[in-house]
């Protein structure tokens, strides 16, 4: 599919590189906002990469719109120098698998306690993006056995540290928002602390990895 | 020193927002109605985006524990200073252990009150606004209450005079909302566009900083609502399935899976945030352009207001 670029209001730019979420197309996603970052172009303010799609957003006064929309097109159709699997930091997060959802999703994958936490802890994830809440970020892919749809009645307030599953993802909620995800432990990692250089400890292209600890 | 005596509804520490932070979750957040808040802080005598208080539901009043200019903006409703009637949209001051009172009008949703030199909050990340959700930023990531003291910061040079006047912004409240095109725009029939376009929607009581939920003609996207997430951001109007419109706000998530259909302009969202819930509103497609030109506009009119204002 060739890159489609599309506005996003006056001030930000949608490339789209594909439709469907794989994660070829997410290096892709993350070597083109590699390829913006370095390129400077005037008036951008901000990049964010997504699972398919790579916005910028801009300074409409600052920067010539058309001229922009030109520039990424022609990145996202050129060669994009592949990053290295590497490229990304690696992230190891101990957590302590005693999420009061642990239960139910052993019963409703039909899996022993154990084997959840184990497949769980298996992967070396993919951080896809970062939204929903400052720092949270989309980790991936879950193993299939593990994939269970949103909880129907999300929790009003989740604690900070939870680490849950939803879907092919998962993720460590960064504040004690409320939340859908199924919780199934937690760490002391704060994917968010405004006080640390950088606040948000996730970038995607990173790489996660979770260890069971007692 | 100002102090909150008596607390409305909703009260928090607002300036112009964060202005990066989209790539890791934090959304623009800041005023609902900058302009507004832009105008107060120039009144005052303040930089544009100086901190300074939004204020929404309902009644409410301030001490002023020393002498200060101050402005307030919005309409339609009653600002009394120590009993007596000041009006919005002007420089005004206030001496000593003075009390200000507001009594908002039902005209606009969000008030906004600028005290000479800024309120005294630390910065967070390149801002003094409040983003509720996370609990960041403002005074402790909070709403304000009663018994709430916030310092003001050293100003300088001199304040506009007393008396100094800015034009409300022009607006037509009952002009359709003008919104370009979204990403998924083509993935809408026809007969959704023009049902949109066309079509009166009425502002939910579900509407806060974070989105504005519309209930009116369903425009049902053509495939499934929702796509894998990618950034959103203030004004673009997402469908749901069902087809109910929901617009975001600047507290709103930076990414979402619903398709986005149009966007409001940054021109026009300012006004949309101060209709309250039971309004109707319409809008009307525009091209880039014209939306870039809305964005300059308003952009020359803070300018010449500031430079009248130093003057």
């Amino acid at each position: 599919m060739t890159a489609r670029v599309l506005p996003l209001g006056e001030g930000a730019w949608t490339v789209t590189l594909g439709e469907r979420l794989d994660a070829g197309l997410h290096a892709q996603v993350t070597a083109l906002a590699e390829a913006v970052r370095s390129a400077q172009l005037p008036g951008v303010l901000d990049i964010v990469p997504a699972y398919v799609a790579l916005t910028v957003f801009f300074d409409p006064l600052k920067a010539d719109a058309e001229r922009l929309r030109e520039r990424l097109a022609s990145l996202a159709a050129g060669k994009l120098p592949a990053l290295p699997p590497e490229a990304g930091r690696l992230h190891r997060i101990p957590v302590r698998y005693n999420g009061p959802d642990l239960d139910p999703v052993a019963e409703r994958t039909g899996l022993p306690r154990d084997e959840v936490i184990a497949r769980h802890a298996a992967p070396e994830y993919r951080v896809y993006l970062l939204g929903f809440s400052p720092g949270f970020a989309y980790l991936g892919d879950l193993d299939s056995a593990l994939v269970l749809p949103r909880r129907s009645a999300p929790r009003a307030r989740v604690p900070a540290g939870a680490v849950a599953i939803a879907g092919p993802q998962t993720g460590i909620y960064p504040a004690a928002t409320p939340g859908g995800w199924h919780l199934i432990g937690s760490t002391e990692v704060r994917p968010f602390d405004p006080s640390r250089e950088p606040a948000a400890l996730f970038r995607p292209g990173d790489r996660v990895r979770f260890e069971p600890v007692p | 020193m100002i102090e909150i005596a008596r607390a409305p509804g909703f009260l928090t520490v607002q300036d112009l927002g964060w202005p990066v932070g989209r790539s890791w979750g934090l959304p623009r957040g800041g005023a609902m109605d900058p302009g507004a808040l832009a105008r107060a802080n120039l009144l005052a005598g303040n930089p544009a985006g100086a901190a300074a208080l939004e204020w929404a539901l309902g009644t409410g009043t301030v001490r002023f524990h020393h002498g200060t200019t101050f402005a307030l903006t919005g309409a339609g409703g009653e600002a009394l200073l120590d009993r007596r009637p000041v009006r919005p949209f002007m420089t005004l001051s206030a001496g000593p252990a003075t009390v200000l009172e507001l009594r908002p009008g039902a005209e606009e949703r969000f008030l906004y009150l600028a005290f000479r030199g800024g309120l005294d909050i630390p910065e967070l990340l390149g801002s003094r606004s409040t983003y509720l959700p996370a609990e960041l930023g403002g005074l402790s990531g909070r709403r304000l209450h009663a018994g709430d003291r916030i310092g003001l910061l050293t100003a300088a040079g001199r304040p506009p005079s007393d008396g100094s006047h800015a034009p409300a912004e022009r607006r037509d409240p009952d002009a359709p909302m003008r919104v370009t095109r979204g990403p998924q725009w083509d993935g809408f029939t026809d007969e959704a566009r023009r049902t949109f376009l066309g079509g009166e929607y009425t502002v939910a009581t579900a509407s806060d900083r974070m989105g504005y939920r519309l209930e009116g003609p369903a425009v049902p996207p053509r495939a499934e609502a929702s796509l894998p997430s990618e950034a959103a951001c203030p004004g673009a109007i997402q469908v749901p399935d069902g087809g109910q419109p929901i617009v975001l706000m600047p507290d709103g998530p930076t990414v979402g899976g619903y398709a986005k259909l149009a966007v409001v302009i940054a021109a026009d969202l300012p006004r949309l945030a101060q209709c309250a819930p039971g309004r109707v509103v319409r809008f009307r497609e525009v091209t880039a352009a014209e939306a870039r030109g809305a964005f300059a506009a308003e952009r020359a009119a803070l300018a010449a207001l500031e430079a009248q204002l130093a003057a």
